[in-house]
């Protein structure tokens, strides 16, 4: 039933696509994926009639990649450095006295008010692995697998408050509306992902980040780079489950008359969108499988969730890093899982850093998958080409809060300092970079700012953050708004 | 059976850069020059524009080399050597260079993309053709010089044109050798332009009314009809709250919810009623400022409050202010002026003419606001509002009179407290009467100094405490409360919205360097950009200047801008593609003469919205047919020229509203507060937020999108798969994609699959013929024609499969007719009616149902 419209088409269109690119194999369904054909504002500013494929068709680096995707793990609230990472035995031999006056001169605070007292960390630290590296108690996970990754005790970011400072982290713009590196990266690279989204985003700890969906937004890149959700609970995308009543069969029967349909259409007006809107249906119906496919856990063996911790059915920390690998597995391009709350301020019992409601809970829930993760796929042999990455928005003070004269303890806002680990795809192993000064307060030694970071990222992806630019409103943006440079010290 | 899988729809030039550097980068090879007569202006200069000036131009002349200025780029560099040879590309040395021919450290540009190999071929192009750079060049943008008005170009096909609009269009297809296509059929056009004036589509009797129509003007009258239709301004507000930024939320964390729809429904109104686009901007931008403001006046200066606002623990009040101030600049700049003003924010602009001082002279503009709530009580509610009020008062007045009784009863009341205080403190014995409330320690102090030397504060506060609990006065004090609490419920009901207000004490501005509000520099005052012309003469300058400037004739910008925008809306893109940008880093227009005819004829109609409207749509360009071939799209896939109509798919909330009418659910209803239409579960999920999304009940469910509550940090989740944005900064130009994630919204979200079960109903109940009648019946409801016999006999093949499987599963066929909708009525037949349903589900997943053809 093929018509005689769409074969002189797809031969017109085959042919130019071919004589100006390469002849593209994965440009099958699979390289629609979640694509227009039609997309108008693609590249809108180029003056140029030549007719290409899909947006998320694969495309090449810039220059040979170290990882081929990304799991980021974003710990939403920003867990504390200083209880976690950065051991400074000067603020426990203070610990509870009055900061130096010099320490907080000309400083603002999100919360913080008068002069504060030092917080030294209540918990034990040790070195671990070969490396040696040194790591808190509260993470007796991660210290089985330190010689994977590194740490990096000396990040800077530009914005103190959760929102601003979270979309700054994803998009490099602490102002909402640029596109979030997720995008960024499909954009750049396109997705091999079959039937999934090439960036998928997923959420425990309840609730949206501070920063919400700007965190994971398309920006002015075109909406098919935008993140896709993935509910924990329920249809893993919204609207996927027919209808009740409606069978599987019933759901294939009337696609096929949508589709004849639609094809009908395609050969009266020749608009070539129509296509992309048959191909857009059809795989919707394919994602009506896969992806309650992908989120069937149960499936997994039970060494695995004992690994990891997982639990069918539940919504946690530890099914999202499994899901995380699955989605991989499948193609996905980025993988952004959020934990939320680790928010420490100390202004309640879970929200303190010694009750254990609070960021012992988080580690608890935390640990054991992420370090799972990193062994899981390191058996696969997926860990050379994924780039896994965990961390907050920003630091906590060495002081503590205590807003209102809370008993509780627990560390403010802190963007001059904080720390986050890499392992995998192109990154050294067994390694810590950076160091801050004896009061944790400011970073002395190989300063990385958030733009090095996503300058860095990119750079493993084979994607050089200079030349990866869309021109919007008169200007060639980037990830990296102006700055940033890659961190050539932690590459493998 | 469907082989359609390698299609290769035409997609627009993504992933071209990276494709042509790729290509540059692998194949050092100089591309053939381009087979065009270049034009220096045209062609070549914006290529210099974007990928040389930042390092050879005005501010930077690396190696001594210039590329803005003739003599200084024939000269060369620094080292002498001519970089530009007349008429011999392939050995200038500027070619060399951007194709990468030469030392890898001489490549140009040396960071960034590498120009395309369409652009070396262009470059290539001009130097062959003899570098011909006119001495003019060095001219003011086109963009800030004010439009003269062309004469019309004379056209060989002189029957064609209905009006001014298609000589411009012709002559250029007649230069490109193309025809116009043949005027569309007249389904298809009162479709069209019903979805364009209106957002909805035709009735069937207003597509059979049409068609039976002989008369000469029956499309004219159609057009003023719809021009006339109360949905004509939903549909419009519908583009301007993108650029008003208008939503139902104030944004960021907690995004809490706050009321602003009376200023969404001014928009409204001032569509319907045609407000002059100069009055209409005047009064968004300064309406609290006129004289003797009027209610609706000062609620449309509410286009400014629609600015997002920070409630998050510990955000810096000012730095907040600021970013709100700098979002009211920009938007002013993009919405206006088609300027990307906000690059001057943090520097002076590298592309256009716009410094950092003349920015924060903007900024002064909008730096001197209060920003109160403005209530909009109805008369009734204002009586009562006022009646109460006068109760509060006369209750007080009696509260606060001193009888000699009650002085009396205060001296006696205060000996008293005094002893008791006096009285060392005892555990309280046991018993069940509450214990007397604890005396505030600033009334405890005051009670302890004599009476003649406290002072009048003191005085007041003894005195208003003891009138607090003295139980004499009981009576009134309930009565008081009683009032108070009436009125707040009151004040709870009546509508407010958001509205500017200027301060008496002018606030001081200043240059912030690099944008940091920590850093204020320069003291400056209102101002315009110098480029463009001056401020009126003669008035303060103030927002009224401003908005008074905006929209002169002598403004180069505004009316090109605006009337851009509604081509736009109208034809797919603007004639100028980069709607939000004319500066030098936008698109060039595509046919420039059109603009400003259009732009001249604006302002001469004395800013006419709906006479501009009615000239794009009764046009001969806009009445052809929009089918297309594989020719055609090679020749131009974005139908720049304009040798077909336009084809594209409707907004996400049109996409709403169609499926809503087609299955007669639509409430007609315009304005009054948002609504909650069904939304799944789990959506709303703020933190520092308890808020529910609590589905309105009754006609309320099925409004226009326009009326479905925003939130700005989880907009609708339908909307959001068809590319509405977030409104939390302007959206000047939505994205049109084409998803899996739209397919599964219209196949099943719970809203589409009720509008499906209406269908349904619908389609049993109000036809009583056949199948193929009933198919016929729900195929024009979604797509206004008749189905073709083919597409006819199809879908009645899936009615009666669908009718035999539930047939055998009448469990199945229940629960299909039993969803959002409720139960189906008694006597329906429940397999005939879910058969029914899953038809109309395809029906309205047409692409032609959600095209505008």
């Amino acid at each position: 039933m093929t018509s005689q419209f769409a074969i002189e088409q797809q031969r017109k269109l085959h042919a130019i696509t071919r004589r100006h690119f390469f002849s593209r194999s994965a440009l099958g369904i699979g390289g629609l994926a979640l694509a227009s054909l039609l997309n108008d504002n693609i590249f809108a500013a180029q003056k140029s009639n030549l007719l290409i494929a899909s947006p998320l068709a694969v495309k090449p680096p810039h220059f040979a990649p170290k990882a081929k995707r990304v799991i980021y793990m974003f710990m939403e609230g920003a867990p504390s450095q200083l209880d976690l990472f950065d051991y400074k035995p000067r603020l426990v031999e203070l610990n509870m006295q009055p900061c130096p006056e010099e320490m907080i001169k000309g400083e603002r605070f999100a919360f913080i008010k008068g002069v504060p007292k030092i917080l030294g960390t209540p918990y034990k630290f040790a070195r671990y692995g070969k490396c040696g590296m040194e790591l808190s108690e509260l993470l007796p996970h991660l210290s089985t697998v330190t010689d994977e990754i590194t740490l990096i005790r000396s990040m800077v970011t530009d914005s103190f408050n959760h929102a601003p400072a979270q979309i700054f982290l994803n998009t490099g713009s602490t102002q909402i509306g640029r596109p979030s590196m997720g995008s960024w990266l499909t954009y750049g690279l396109g997705s091999v992902a079959q039937n999934l989204p090439g960036f998928v985003v997923m959420i425990s700890g309840g609730g949206l980040p501070s920063g919400g969906a700007a965190c994971w937004s398309s920006g002015f890149l075109p909406t098919v780079y935008q993140g896709v959700q993935f509910r924990s609970q329920g249809d893993p995308v919204l609207f996927l489950s027919n209808p009740e009543g409606m069978s599987a069969k019933d759901r294939r029967r009337s696609l096929d008359a949508l589709h004849d349909l639609n094809e009908m259409e395609l050969n009266a007006t020749g608009d070539p969108e129509v296509a992309t809107r048959i191909n857009a249906f059809e795989l919707a119906y394919k994602m009506q499988t896969s992806a309650p496919e992908l989120m069937d856990i149960a499936s997994e063996p039970r060494a695995i969730h004992e690994m990891y911790g997982t639990e069918p059915g539940k919504v946690s920390f530890a099914n999202n890093c499994l899901l995380a690998r699955r989605l991989i597995e499948r193609g996905t391009r980025f993988v952004q899982l959020y934990d939320r709350t680790w928010d420490h301020h100390g202004v309640s019992a879970d929200n303190d850093i010694v009750n254990p409601g609070g960021l012992r809970k988080k580690c608890l829930e935390a640990d054991r998958p992420m370090a799972a993760l990193i062994k899981d796929l390191k058996q696969r042999g997926l860990l050379d080409e994924t780039l896994v990455i965990w961390g907050g928005e920003f630091g906590r003070t060495p002081l503590n809060e205590a807003r209102g004269g809370s008993k509780f303890l627990g560390r403010d806002h802190h963007p001059r300092a904080f720390s986050l680990w890499m392992a995998g795809g192109g990154i050294k192993a067994g390694f810590t970079l950076g160091a801050t000064d004896e009061y944790g307060w400011n970073v002395v030694e190989d300063r990385v700012h958030v733009h090095d970071l996503q300058a860095t990222i990119l750079s493993c992806l084979g994607l050089d953050h200079t030349r990866l630019t869309y021109k919007f409103q008169g200007r060639n943006f980037r990830l990296t708004d102006v700055s940033g440079s890659v961190v050539n010290k932690i590459i493998a | 059976m469907r082989k359609i899988t390698k299609i290769f729809g035409l997609a627009t030039v993504a992933g071209l850069l990276a494709f042509g550097s790729a290509l540059a980068a692998d194949s050092p090879q100089l591309p053939p020059p381009a087979a065009i007569k270049t034009d220096f202006l045209r062609d070549v200069e914006p290529i210099f524009s974007s990928r040389c000036y930042e390092c050879h131009g005005e501010k930077k002349s690396k190696s001594g080399f210039r590329l803005d200025d003739k003599s200084r780029a024939f000269q060369g560099g620094d080292s002498g050597q001519p970089f530009l040879i007349a008429g011999k590309s392939s050995q200038s040395q500027i070619i060399l260079r951007v194709a990468g021919l030469t030392n890898s450290d001489e490549v140009m540009p040396p960071s960034g993309e590498r120009l395309t190999k369409e652009q070396i071929a262009i470059l290539e192009a001009w130097i062959d053709q003899g570098a011909n750079w006119p001495d003019s060049a060095k001219k003011i943008h086109w963009a800030y010089v004010k439009p003269i008005r062309p004469s019309l170009p004379t056209v060989q096909n002189a029957k064609w044109p209905r009006n001014p609009i298609d000589n411009f269009i012709l002559a250029r297809l007649e230069k490109e050798k193309l025809n116009p296509s043949p005027e569309t059929d007249r389904v298809t056009l009162i479709r069209r332009v019903t979805l364009d004036l209106t957002g909805l589509p035709p009735t069937i009797a207003e597509v059979d009314a049409f068609v039976a129509d002989k008369k000469k003007d029956a499309y004219e009258r159609v057009v003023d009809r719809l021009l006339a239709s109360p949905h004509f301004g939903e549909r419009w507000a519908r583009m301007w709250l993108d650029l008003a930024r208008y939503a139902d939320s104030a944004g960021y964390e907690a995004d809490p919810p706050r009321r602003m729809w009376p200023y969404r429904d001014w928009v409204i109104n001032a569509f319907n009623r045609n407000m002059p686009f100069n009055q209409f901007t005047i009064e968004q931008i300064a309406g609290d400022l006129l004289p003797d403001a009027t209610v609706e006046q000062k609620t449309a200066s509410g286009f400014n409050r629609n600015t997002m606002f920070n409630t998050e623990g510990g955000v810096d009040r000012e730095q907040s202010r600021v970013e709100t101030i700098v979002d009211r600049v920009n938007t002013t700049a993009t919405v206006w002026l088609g300027s990307t003003l906000a690059c001057a924010q943090c520097h002076t602009h590298k592309y256009d003419p716009f410094t950092l001082k003349e920015y924060y002279q903007m900024f002064a503009f909008f730096n001197n606001q209060d920003e109160p709530e403005m209530q909009l009580p109805s008369a009734s509610q204002k009586e009562r509002q006022d009646q109460l009020s006068s109760e509060i008062e006369k209750l007080d007045t009696e509260f606060k009179k001193q009888t000699p009784e009650r002085t009396a009863s205060e001296a006696a009341w205060e000996t008293k407290t005094l002893a008791d205080l006096a009285q060392p403190v005892v555990a309280p014995p046991l018993t069940n009467k509450p214990a007397a409330p604890e005396i505030p320690t600033n009334i405890v102090e005051a009670l302890k100094i004599a009476r003649a030397d406290r002072t009048d504060k003191q005085k007041d506060a003894v005195a208003d405490y003891f009138r607090s609990q003295a139980p004499e006065l009981k009576g009134i004090r309930d009565d008081l409360a009683k009032t108070h609490k009436k009125l707040d419920e009151l004040n709870d009901e009546i509508p407010s919205t958001l509205v500017m207000k200027e301060r008496d004490e002018p606030r001081e501005s200043h240059v912030l360097q690099r944008g940091n509000f920590l850093s204020p520099a320069d003291r400056v005052y209102p101002g315009v950009p110098a480029i463009l012309p001056p401020l009126p003469a003669g008035q303060p300058t103030n927002r009224v200047a401003l908005a008074r400037w905006l929209v002169s004739p002598e403004n180069p910008l505004t009316a090109r801008v605006t009337v851009n925008r509604f081509w736009g809306q109208i034809f797919g893109r603007g004639i100028v593609e980069t709607v939000e940008d004319f500066g030098t880093q936008g698109e060039r227009p595509t046919h420039p003469e059109l603009l400003d005819w259009l732009a001249t004829e604006f302002i001469r109609e004395n800013w006419d919205v709906k006479a501009m409207l009615r000239l794009l749509v009764t046009s001969a360009t806009y009445r052809q047919s929009s089918h297309s071939d594989p020719d055609m799209i090679e020749r131009d896939p974005y139908n720049r020229l304009y040798a077909r109509g336009p084809r594209y798919r409707v907004s996400a909330e049109s996409v709403r509203d169609i499926a809503l009418s087609a299955s007669g659910l639509l409430s007609p209803k315009i304005g009054g507060p948002s609504v909650f239409p069904y939304q799944p579960d789990g959506i709303w999920t703020q933190i520092y937020s308890s808020r529910k999304w609590e589905t309105s009940k009754g006609e309320d469910k099925y409004r226009r999108g326009i009326y479905t509550f925003w939130r700005r940090t989880s907009p609708y989740p339908s909307f959001v798969s068809f590319d509405a944005p977030s409104r939390e900064l302007i959206c000047p130009r939505r994205q049109r994609s084409n998803t899996p994630l739209q397919a599964l919204t219209t196949l099943n979200d719970p809203s589409f699959v009720e509008a499906a079960s209406a269908l349904a109903r619908r389609l049993m109940n109000e036809s009583k013929g056949t199948v193929s009648a009933k198919v016929t019946y729900g195929f024009r409801l979604c797509v206004s024609r008749r189905p073709t016999p083919e597409e006819s006999r199809r879908l009645e093949e899936l009615y009666q499969q669908e009718l035999a499987r539930f047939k055998e599963d009448p469990e199945a066929a229940k629960d299909l007719v039993t969803g959002e909708l409720g139960a189906p009525p008694k006597n329906a037949n429940v397999e005939k009616l879910a058969a029914w349903t899953v038809v109309a589900n395809v029906m309205l997943n047409l692409d032609e149902t959600i095209t505008k053809s």
